[in-house]
């Protein structure tokens, strides 16, 4: 059986999630300042758990906002629908695996109504007090792949690089046309639009 | 439903034989660039899969000014290998049949769009042009009985059609990747490669009338 892992970032939604959190609580500039210094610091390619990194810095400073507006805006956040009809579609065989907390995309998902796997941390008086979980994609991949499953992933985002490279097949989605030269440097298959996508995932059913 | 059939334009070489630093898919073919003209040959294809190495930004920018729907596949070893390893990368995943079209080829749009309405699977071919081709050894009726360096009645050109899982992995040429599966039905066709600057000279004038 094929197993077919998303990203949940520039894949299944058409915006990445976290500037969205930190434009809508102008909080843009403190994002930008990390951003900026982990991209200045970063080389190519990107050094190990730089990506959990960066991940643990956006929660540092997005941890104060309320959950449940942060929830509740990224429940809103506009969807490649026709990647979202094949995940419902084929939903027996389709995960999402998301280093974004659990809390904050929960509301989102529901909306996928698949299996997926993220990241978690326990939250008091509606705002997050601690990590307890980073997810990597890449050990989804072998848990899959362990159990004898062919795993497909798709992802667009130096983030996803090691899942990538450890997955069967590697889909590079470049949807948003944001995607990353790390990206392109372990993928099978380079695709521009949701239909080159789903074309795609049907070849591989 | 999907359609059955694939088309795997191979793009990943260098180029190194025509010397003019730049991959075929992007050379100039009167007015447009080579790869603008194949698509056009191939528009009505549903699958199309293109496979990219050397310059592949440049080349996947370029495609995707005719085919948003392009898949985009990587032979990320295009200097080690031939493009019979980007055969086998383009079909392993594509559509039943899988249709190897070679970058550097240049086919009569009449004879490419009858090649794309045959069934099953097909060797094309074409008159002898070069001293210096792989040539192909037809019976009576056409089918391809062998190709060969030396010898034989035509010029091996492509494209082919042959079923996807029958595309095996191969450092090699495509006609490599052919032989086991001989004698095959042949059709021949109006085609040229360019392989050196003379033969892009030559295939210029020659299809200037097309």
């Amino acid at each position: 059986m094929t197993k077919f892992i998303f990203d949940l970032d520039g894949t299944i939604t058409k915006q990445q999630t976290l500037p969205l959190i930190s434009k809508h609580f102008s909080v843009q500039d403190e994002i930008d300042n990390l951003t900026n210094k982990t991209a200045m610091s970063a080389s190519f390619p990107p050094p190990p758990f730089f990506f959990i990194e960066s991940f643990i810095k956006y929660v540092y400073i997005l941890k104060k906002l309320p959950v449940d507006e942060i929830a509740q805006l990224l429940a809103g956040v506009e969807l490649h629908q026709k990647v979202v009809d094949f995940i419902k579609k084929n939903k027996e065989n389709c995960i999402i695996a998301t280093i974004n907390l659990e809390c904050w995309i929960k509301q989102l998902l529901s909306k996928v109504d698949c299996c997926f796997y993220s990241s978690d941390g326990i939250t008091e008086d509606n705002k997050i007090v601690k990590l307890t979980r980073i997810l990597r994609n890449e050990k989804i991949v072998e848990r899959f792949q362990s159990e004898g499953e062919k795993v497909v992933f798709i992802g667009s985002a130096d983030g996803d690089i090691e899942a990538m490279r450890k997955a069967d097949v590697s889909i590079a989605s470049n949807l948003n046309r944001k995607m990353t030269q790390g990206a392109l440097s372990v993928a099978d298959y380079l695709v521009f639009s949701e239909e080159a996508l789903c074309y795609q995932l049907n070849q591989l059913l | 439903m999907l359609s059955t059939k694939s088309v795997i334009i191979s793009c990943a070489g260098i180029g190194s034989r025509l010397g003019l630093s730049t991959t075929k898919a992007l050379i100039d073919f009167n007015g447009r660039s080579l790869i603008s003209y194949q698509l056009e040959l191939l528009k009505d294809v549903e699958n199309i899969r293109v496979v990219v190495g050397f310059q592949a930004n440049d080349v996947i920018k370029e495609v995707l000014k005719y085919r948003k729907d392009a898949i985009f596949v990587f032979n990320h070893n295009y200097f080690e290998t031939k493009t019979g390893a980007s055969y086998y990368l383009g079909a392993k995943d594509g559509n039943e049949f899988a249709i190897e079209y070679d970058g550097d080829l240049v086919v009569h749009p009449d004879d490419m769009k009858m090649l794309l309405e045959q069934e099953s699977e097909w060797i094309a071919y074409s008159d002898k042009t070069s001293d210096d081709g792989i040539f192909v050894k037809t019976n009576s009726i056409g089918d391809v009985l062998a190709f060969s360096t030396e010898l034989g009645n035509y010029e091996w050109t492509g494209p082919c059609c042959i079923r996807k899982e029958k595309v095996k992995y191969s450092p090699n040429h495509v006609y490599n990747q052919l032989e086991p599966y001989l004698p095959m039905r042949g059709i021949k066709i109006r085609a040229y490669d360019i392989d050196t600057y003379d033969d892009y000279q030559r295939v210029l004038k020659l299809t200037k009338e097309w």
